[in-house]
């Protein structure tokens, strides 16, 4: 195999760059959030290698996502990429991603023919590999940078956490499948229901004066990967820009593209009571952790129902099984106001919301046994959970 | 559970109630004693049938399933009763209590029939003998005649109890089958309806006793399990324990109806859908469970009948759910055809203590309005008896 380029006289050259393996790695991981082996479109398995002029960049997509990953020359004063004839292959993500994990030397070679014939080699290993042609991989969307909005890389990544985990994920009402952005005057609104609890989340963007966006639903899919690749400790901020159909998340040497969803989401803010019957104060920690062992004895298919009253000046958790036992436990409460409540609801939604909250305490409002809830971290006002209880008969 | 446990022979009874519907109603009015009576639906519409009769009217040709007016041609005289079903209820209560009294190991197969096994209950005395007291003192207590059959396991029990009608007690040996089962014609056995029936003559199976000699392995290929089960049956084996908590796991609750007349109108269809469906929820909040699946039956003008079913993951009791699932059923399967019969069943059943349903944030407010509604209704039946308060549309004038 060692000669096969050198025999093929009438094969030209078609790509050859030197990149820092460490570098290529990093970039290879980002992009292959978006690929799918489950696509219809077979080059959506590859993923594209342009070498330009000013770098590398790496592109990964299943059409709903798209990730694009830059690698420049240089950075710092340490040069990453040496360019030698710019050009473009797609390789099998797949293959190519393990290969590059395993390369045994610091740097790494590649080189494209026009047969498509891509040879890899670093240290003394070398692949040859059979590219696919670059011409025929989709262009990705062309995005006017209108409109931009910036936030915090840290602040995203939270608001991520604290709404993506409530998404429906049934098919049958498509739209919920996705979280809900709003922006207006500088103020980003986020929703997510899967119709048996929702989650909420406000924080303050910069945007240009007047932009304004309604009904953008991003799938919870596109959000969980985002949050993924995105770098905890980068004190930078992300730009994000808005069209119909797209959302495009731009990070330092990364671009995300997602595909928005289709269809109305509902006005939840309508479904969401605004006077409350019984409130408590309680510590999170606390109400969590007790709320984690009742659980122990609430069963899956029984919705993980756990009940839960109010006494004086503390609150009582029990749970059980015909098949293993009760579990009964009470709770300090800061504070208990309004009626008597009894009222059950699911474990795991409980846990879920709680664990998302960071105040050291919650304020709970009941309307009664059978309507929504709602958990609000003291203190806070950005946040707001909400819980449909489990009807026993 | 089940076939292995079985050690050593037992003693099986199945009990049976000698035309129970209409015997209760003689032992209400005695006055209709030796007289010729039928309980019947309503007698102006296609549904006025014959549920069942006493044996006097069955002696003048009166005959289950037959129209009013038919049974009338056969017997002039014949005095009709519509059905009182919660009493009917009451009395089979009062029955099996009576039953249990002799054995824990009492199976309730429907209202007015059951297994006892009464191996461990003997203590010596002879089984003729304790069916003998058991007959004498439903017969005492609740003015009821009965059949029992004696055998060494259900099947044959149920086979016996249906030799000596009214007031027989029947022994049915396993060395006796060929004599007494074999003979009889291959409809008669229990668990072959008219559709195994026709199947089994086809290919040439006239008699249990053909069934029983006939290839095991070929009646496996033609009917699976299923026709596994049947040889086995007519060979006198049957392994199924008497099991008192059948009755507690209900496998399913059905209603179907019959139309006046045959129709391709959905208001028509949802009408009855909707009335189907109340009597399905009345069922399950009687037998206190909900259910997770529901299935629709079609039936065609030309007899084709179709089923449907949908499974929900949140428990569904009430009729409005029960009727919102047929009617999406009926929506994306019938395809046009004119209506004759049309059929809710509702399987997957659980004990409503047991049950829980995650409330939906767009559809909560249904169960918020219902809730007060519930407690009143369960608080009125406890204070003043069952029925006492009953949701509007129960009484309003079923238009055929």
């Amino acid at each position: 195999m060692q000669d096969t380029a050198d025999q093929n006289q009438e094969t030209s050259l078609a790509m050859k760059f030197s990149i820092s393996k460490d570098k290529l790695v990093e970039g290879v991981n980002h992009v292959m959030k978006a690929v799918s082996s489950r696509t219809t479109i077979p080059i959506l398995t590859g993923i594209k290698i342009n070498a330009g002029l000013d770098g590398i960049t790496l592109t990964g997509s299943d059409s709903d996502v798209s990730i694009k990953a830059y690698i420049p020359l240089e950075e710092d004063d340490e040069e990453y990429v040496s360019i030698e004839k710019p050009g473009s292959i797609v390789l099998q993500a797949r293959v190519f991603s393990d290969i590059v994990k395993k390369l045994p030397s610091d740097t790494v070679n590649i080189e494209a023919d026009s047969r498509l014939i891509t040879r890899i080699t670093s240290g003394s290993s070398e692949f040859n590999l059979n590219g696919l042609d670059p011409e025929e991989y989709p262009r990705l969307p062309q995005i006017e940078e209108e409109n931009i909005i910036t936030i915090k890389t840290d602040l995203l990544k939270h608001l991520i956490r604290q709404t993506v985990f409530a998404v429906s994920t049934s098919e049958t009402r498509p739209v919920l499948t996705g979280v809900n952005w709003n922006i207006q005057n500088g103020k980003l609104d986020c929703v997510a229901t899967d119709s048996h609890r929702l989650a909420s989340r406000s924080v303050a963007v910069e945007s240009a004066e007047n932009a304004t966006y309604r009904n953008i639903v991003i799938p919870g899919k596109s959000l969980n990967e985002l949050s993924k690749i995105l770098d905890d400790n980068s004190g930078e901020a992300v730009s994000i820009v808005i069209t119909e159909s797209q959302i495009l998340f731009k990070a330092k040497n990364l671009q995300f593209f997602s595909r928005l969803l289709d269809g109305n989401y509902p006005d939840t803010d309508r479904l969401i009571p605004n006077e409350s019957k019984t409130d408590i104060v309680i510590s999170t920690k606390g109400f969590l952790q007790a709320i984690d062992r009742a659980s122990l004895l609430a069963k899956e298919e029984r919705n993980n129902v756990v009940k839960f009253r109010t006494l004086s000046g503390e609150v009582e958790i029990s749970s059980q099984s015909p098949e293993l036992g009760r579990v009964f436990e009470n709770v300090q409460a800061e504070e208990i106001k309004g009626e008597e409540l009894k009222i059950s609801f699911s474990a795991k939604y409980m846990m879920d919301a709680l664990s998302k909250v960071d105040s050291q305490d919650i304020r709970i409002s009941f309307t009664g046994a059978m309507r929504p809830f709602l958990i609000r971290p003291v203190g806070d006002d950005g946040i707001l959970m909400l819980i449909l209880p489990v009807r026993t008969y | 559970m089940g076939a292995d446990q079985s050690q050593g022979p037992r003693v099986i009874f199945h009990i049976d109630m000698n035309s129970f519907y209409a015997s209760v109603e003689i032992a209400k009015d005695p006055g209709l004693k030796g007289k010729a009576l039928a309980i019947a639906g309503k007698v102006e519409d296609r549904r006025g049938i014959v549920v069942t009769s006493s044996y006097e009217a069955r002696a003048q040709g009166v005959k289950t399933t037959m129209p009013v007016w038919e049974a009338r041609r056969h017997c002039p005289e014949l005095i009709i009763k519509t059905p009182d079903f919660p009493l009917y209820r009451s009395t089979s209560k009062q029955l099996f209590e009576l039953l249990r009294s002799y054995t824990d190991t009492v199976e309730k197969v429907s209202i007015d029939e059951g297994y006892m096994d009464v191996t461990a209950a003997l203590n010596g005395i002879h089984p003729l003998q304790l069916a003998k007291n058991i007959q004498r003192k439903v017969l005492d207590a609740l003015h009821l005649p009965s059949s029992i059959g004696i055998a060494p396991n259900k099947f044959l029990a149920k086979m016996a109890s249906d030799m000596k009608k009214p007031m027989g007690i029947t022994v049915l040996r396993k060395r006796e089958i060929a004599k007494v089962l074999w003979p009889l014609p291959i409809g008669e056995m229990y668990g072959v309806g008219p559709k195994t029936e026709a199947k089994l003559k086809h290919i040439g199976v006239q008699t249990i006793g053909d069934l029983a000699q006939n290839n095991a392995a070929a009646l496996v290929e033609k009917f699976g399990v299923y026709g596994e089960r049947l040889y086995k049956r007519a060979n006198g084996i049957d392994h199924r324990p008497v099991d008192p908590e059948a009755e507690n796991t209900y496998k399913s609750i059905s209603q179907s109806t019959t139309l006046p007349e045959d129709t391709t109108s959905d208001t028509v269809v949802r009408k009855v859908l909707s009335i189907l469906a109340e009597k399905i929820a009345d069922k399950l909040k009687q037998e206190k469970v909900t259910a997770y699946q529901t299935s629709l039956m079609i039936r065609y003008n030309d007899w084709q009948n179709i089923t449907r079913n949908q499974t929900v993951k949140q428990p569904i009791q009430s009729k409005d759910d029960i009727s919102h699932i047929a009617g999406h059923l009926f929506d994306r399967h019938w395809d046009g055809r004119p209506v004759r019969l049309l059929g809710i069943t509702v399987t997957a059943l659980e004990e409503l203590y047991k049950a829980t349903k995650q409330l939906d944030l767009f559809s909560y407010q249904a169960d918020v309005k219902k809730e007060p509604l519930m407690d009143l209704i369960s608080e009125m039946d406890h204070r003043y008896g069952e029925g006492t308060l009953r949701s509007a549309s129960l009484y309003k004038k079923e238009e055929p």
